[in-house]
């Protein structure tokens, strides 16, 4: 299995907040050597390699998920969800809405 | 079932809501209309001129205003169909009111009552079924809605295991044309349309607008803009896409 995490590096050098909170939580739960690889995707760089990724999986933010197992190859655009599945890992509820509600904020006029 | 979402997005992009309602409800036999109680009740007089039997439910956050409960009883009637309302948890609600009062949205931000009123019931609404269908439209929100296609792969609310498919019909139709069709079609409406309201939600949450306002003023005007530092900037994708990447 391998899995690319892509963040965004925003023009400032710095990454976005979503990446740098999943990067900073990868970290606590001592996930983050099971990361093969981390891709940027950089604000002012359309040619760079996180870009052609997003593209590619038709992805309109950071951070996401790319796991390649054999054949076939996922993509979570869901922090948590990747989480769950892929680690295995206890995700509360509230957490998993947050991060629904950020990713979608139009559900709050559905 | 096995369909291919994006090719059936294209091949449906310039067809007619009845058209992608037909196919939606054709396809699925674990499908809803979510009905907000405002301008999408076309969906259901639409639907009820494809089929007989659909199925359509709504969140009752428990603040909705008085004409938009007046409304769901209406189509109840008028379309004779079993709506279904879907209610949050109450010791969900409980907890929250309990902690932070009736009014913690203008203080903390919508998202947590949202969350609990809406977004919870709809997940476990949606887990339910194999596909929705929303009146979710292009001209709604250029920020947020200006791209959705007719008919997607729902990620927020699918898992590995259980794929979500949402239909969104009326993605290209102006406000206009669905007033058009409510008024020439004679189908009932939110009377809260007739008072000033563009926008229907949540009582509290939801305002009149000022003419040439954009109607998604109407709704938590007290917090700023949506937070996008995170998204990927449409001319990036475009340049990269023009071969710029490779």
């Amino acid at each position: 299995m391998k899995i690319t995490v892509v963040k965004k590096m925003k023009a400032d050098g710095t990454l976005c907040r979503k990446s740098a909170n999943v990067i900073d939580d990868l970290n606590r739960l001592g996930l983050i050597d099971q990361i093969d690889e981390f891709v940027a995707a950089e604000e002012h760089e359309p040619t760079s390699q996180g870009i052609a990724l997003a593209l590619k999986h038709n992805v309109d933010a950071a951070p996401f998920f790319i796991v390649e197992e054999g054949d076939s190859t996922r993509v979570y655009t869901t922090y948590f969800l990747f989480l769950k599945e892929i680690f295995n890992q206890e995700v509360s509820e509230d957490d998993e809405i947050a991060e629904i509600m950020a990713q979608n904020p139009d559900l709050s006029f559905i | 079932m096995q369909l291919d979402i994006t090719h059936l997005a294209l091949e449906y992009e310039n067809k007619d809501p009845q058209e992608i309602l037909k196919l939606a409800l054709d396809k699925f036999d674990r499908i809803s209309i979510s009905f907000s109680g405002a301008e999408d009740v076309i969906l259901i007089d639409m639907a009820s001129k494809i089929k007989a039997d659909f199925n359509v439910f709504s969140i009752d956050t428990g603040r909705l205003h008085p004409e938009t409960y007046q409304l769901l009883d209406q189509v109840r009637e008028h379309y004779g169909i079993p709506l279904e309302i879907v209610f949050p948890e109450s010791s969900e609600v409980e907890t929250l009111v309990k902690e932070k009062g009736l009014f913690s949205f203008y203080r903390d931000g919508h998202q947590e009552c949202c969350g609990i009123r809406k977004v919870r019931p709809l997940r476990r609404k949606l887990a339910t079924l194999d596909a929705w269908i929303t009146g979710q439209r292009k001209d709604q929100s250029p920020s947020t809605r200006a791209t959705i296609p007719v008919v997607q792969i729902d990620a927020g609310f699918s898992t590995s295991n259980h794929k979500i498919i949402k239909f969104n019909p009326l993605a290209n139709w102006s406000s206009a044309q669905v007033w058009q069709y409510i008024v020439v079609n004679k189908v009932p409406y939110n009377t809260l349309h007739t008072k000033g309201f563009i926008s229907i939600g949540c009582e509290p949450c939801t305002r009149t607008v000022l003419p040439n306002q954009h109607e998604r003023e109407a709704r938590w005007w007290w917090e700023e803009a949506v937070d996008k530092e995170c998204g990927f900037h449409k001319a990036n994708l475009v340049r990269n896409e023009s071969g710029v990447a490779r």
